[in-house]
């Protein structure tokens, strides 16, 4: 069955198909329409809702629902996201599963609602205190919307750590038409770690890793090695023979996707990389390019965020350029003529 | 048992209760003990159930969380006065406005332990004795006045289940802290709720007395203000 609805929406009705058992937020725009989503319907569902007190009551109690062998969300923007960074650092660093969604809002301290990239850095390099990352997948479309709640699931409890999906209030309020996928129920007993009580004479303890594990250090690098090798997603158009190649992802990818057939028609040897995981960074869409001479990154925030992982990644060996913005996306044609001016 | 505490301490008294409880209602393979930071979290190597080492102030969000899955847990949510009454005050309330299913011990010893003494929100100035025991006290220029905390005052008239003091000072105060306990135990398991018991607790470490002088010191000037008593039994 398809449906018109926004990103939001369908990434409501990707939670329940990924099989959620528990929902606990604290509303916050642009994110609210997931909040509202299941303050709805969650008995419907038979998912277990907590409207909390704020983001840092929610994360907690995602916490100790993933311990309890849940599939546990949250839901939040900006500043929430913000609140929740030490849970974040907390189940990194125990090895709990969660997903965290976070629709990004504009600017630093409150911002405002607008469109926004911002929290690239914050999500990509970590955010909370310590050693730790987390895996950051972001949706272009509401079928990505309504498909990655299941993949950030299988991630988060593959390797035991908190997934983050994540979009702009563009991809959050656009509406589109999706095929909505079927609830499925998620088994609670299915993960070793998951307490039940000590039922074997050995207790099982959740804290830092780093207390039971002689090696530690290992351990830990092993995780985020295999993570970085193995899990890296992107999308790419037109890139064969590309000269120039467009990075971008969420609203911005959207946009760059015309811009490429634009190009095309043109005659420029433009091509485009999505960014499907922004960490690990996708650096191996950069490979096998022999005929890329230049990058342009088009990102919605000032500083350049993705830009110094794009240059990192591929070592520096191309010409970069970049197109920032905050609040307004740029549109097809400003991106057209600037690929022209750099051409 | 509990070693690694310091001579006098009551998490060791507290944790001989609960032990002692969970086995004689043999309740261990359904326990899970989430703790708080600091002094409590030296508790995870020795204790022998499922546990949680939840972030400071935190334990009520991660059991309320934990309990919504597996309903058929003991979920004990172990905490000191610093995580019940101060970084965790918001979650204490709204676990208290929600009537959470909580099982709660709060060790009450009016410091911050861990971190070598400082005065916490439940401390009390006591004028009769050199009062330059804390490590935040500055005794030649104004200060904050301590008066305690009163946790009665402010979540007895929330719809809570139930709500008592006891000390974990000498015998007759440790068999009420034991009678409290079970009690706040039997209607978590057989009503659900908020059940929470307040331990007023030695830290005689911190307060630099001797493990009597500190007895003395709880039973003389902390039950003048700190009641020892059910505040709530519905």
């Amino acid at each position: 069955m398809k449906k018109f609805i926004n990103g939001n929406e369908a990434f409501a009705y990707g939670a329940l198909a990924s099989g959620i058992d528990f929902y606990a937020g604290y509303p916050i725009t642009p994110s609210t329409d997931v909040y509202e989503f299941f303050e709805k319907n969650a008995e419907k569902y038979n998912v277990k809702f907590v409207p909390t007190s704020s983001e840092v009551s929610a994360i907690n109690m995602i916490m100790g629902a993933s311990i309890a062998g849940a599939r546990a969300l949250t839901v939040t923007s900006g500043c929430g996201f913000s609140l929740m960074q030490e849970a974040i650092s907390y189940m990194a660093s125990d090895f709990v599963p969660c997903v965290i969604l976070n629709v990004m809002r504009e600017g630093a301290g409150l911002g405002d609602i607008p469109r926004s990239q911002g929290d690239y850095d914050q999500m990509t390099k970590g955010g909370g205190n310590g050693d730790y990352h987390t895996i950051v997948l972001s949706c272009k479309s509401c079928k990505d919307c309504m498909e990655m709640p299941n993949l950030a699931f299988e991630l988060a409890e593959k390797y035991r750590n908190p997934v983050i999906v994540t979009y702009d209030s563009d991809i959050a309020h656009t509406k589109e038409n999706v095929e909505i996928l079927a609830q499925t129920k998620n088994n609670i007993d299915k993960l070793n770690f998951t307490l039940k009580g000590n039922k074997t004479g050995k207790p099982k303890l959740i804290q830092n890793v780093y207390y039971h594990d002689k090696n530690y250090n290992e351990t830990l690098s092993n995780k985020y090695n295999i993570i970085e090798e193995k899990e890296q997603r992107f999308e790419e158009y037109e890139t064969n023979d590309a000269e120039i190649i467009l990075v971008a992802f969420s609203i911005c990818a959207r946009v760059c996707m015309d811009v490429v057939k634009r190009a095309r028609k043109e005659g420029i040897k433009l091509g485009l990389i999505v960014p499907i995981t922004l960490y690990p960074f996708p650096k191996n869409a950069f490979l096998n390019l022999p005929s890329l001479k230049k990058i342009i990154v088009v990102e919605l925030n000032i500083l350049k965020q993705m830009r110094k992982d794009v240059e990192y990644y591929t070592k520096f060996r191309y010409e970069y350029f970049s197109i920032n913005s905050m609040s307004t996306c740029p549109t097809v044609l400003d991106i057209l003529s600037f690929v022209k001016e750099v051409k | 048992m509990y070693d690694m505490l310091c001579p006098g301490c009551g998490h060791r008294t507290a944790m001989m209760i609960l032990d002692e409880l969970i086995e004689n209602h043999k309740l261990k393979e359904k326990v899970i003990f989430a703790l708080d930071v600091a002094c409590c979290s030296l508790l995870i190597d020795f204790v022998n159930y499922d546990s949680i080492m939840c972030a400071h102030g935190r334990v009520l969000d991660v059991t309320k969380g934990y309990k919504e899955i597996r309903k058929e847990n003991i979920v004990i949510s172990y905490m000191g006065d610093g995580a019940a009454y101060s970084i965790g005050m918001e979650e204490m309330l709204h676990s208290a406005r929600r009537n959470d299913d909580a099982l709660i011990i709060v060790i009450n010893n009016g410091l911050y332990s861990m971190t070598g003494g400082q005065k916490s929100p439940t401390y009390i100035d006591v004028k009769s004795q050199n009062d330059r025991i804390t490590t935040t006290n500055s005794l030649d220029k104004p200060r904050q006045v301590y008066n305690g905390f009163l946790i009665e005052n402010v979540i007895s008239k929330l719809p809570i289940n139930y709500l008592a003091r006891a000390s974990l000072t000498d015998k007759d105060n440790i068999d009420i802290a034991k009678k409290y306990i079970e009690k706040a135990l039997k209607k978590y398991i057989n009503i659900g709720g908020f059940n929470m018991v307040e331990l007023l607790s030695p830290c005689p470490t911190n307060y630099k007395l001797t493990p009597k002088d500190m007895i003395d010191r709880i039973n003389n000037e902390f039950t003048k203000i700190y009641k020892i008593m059910e505040f709530v039994d519905a």
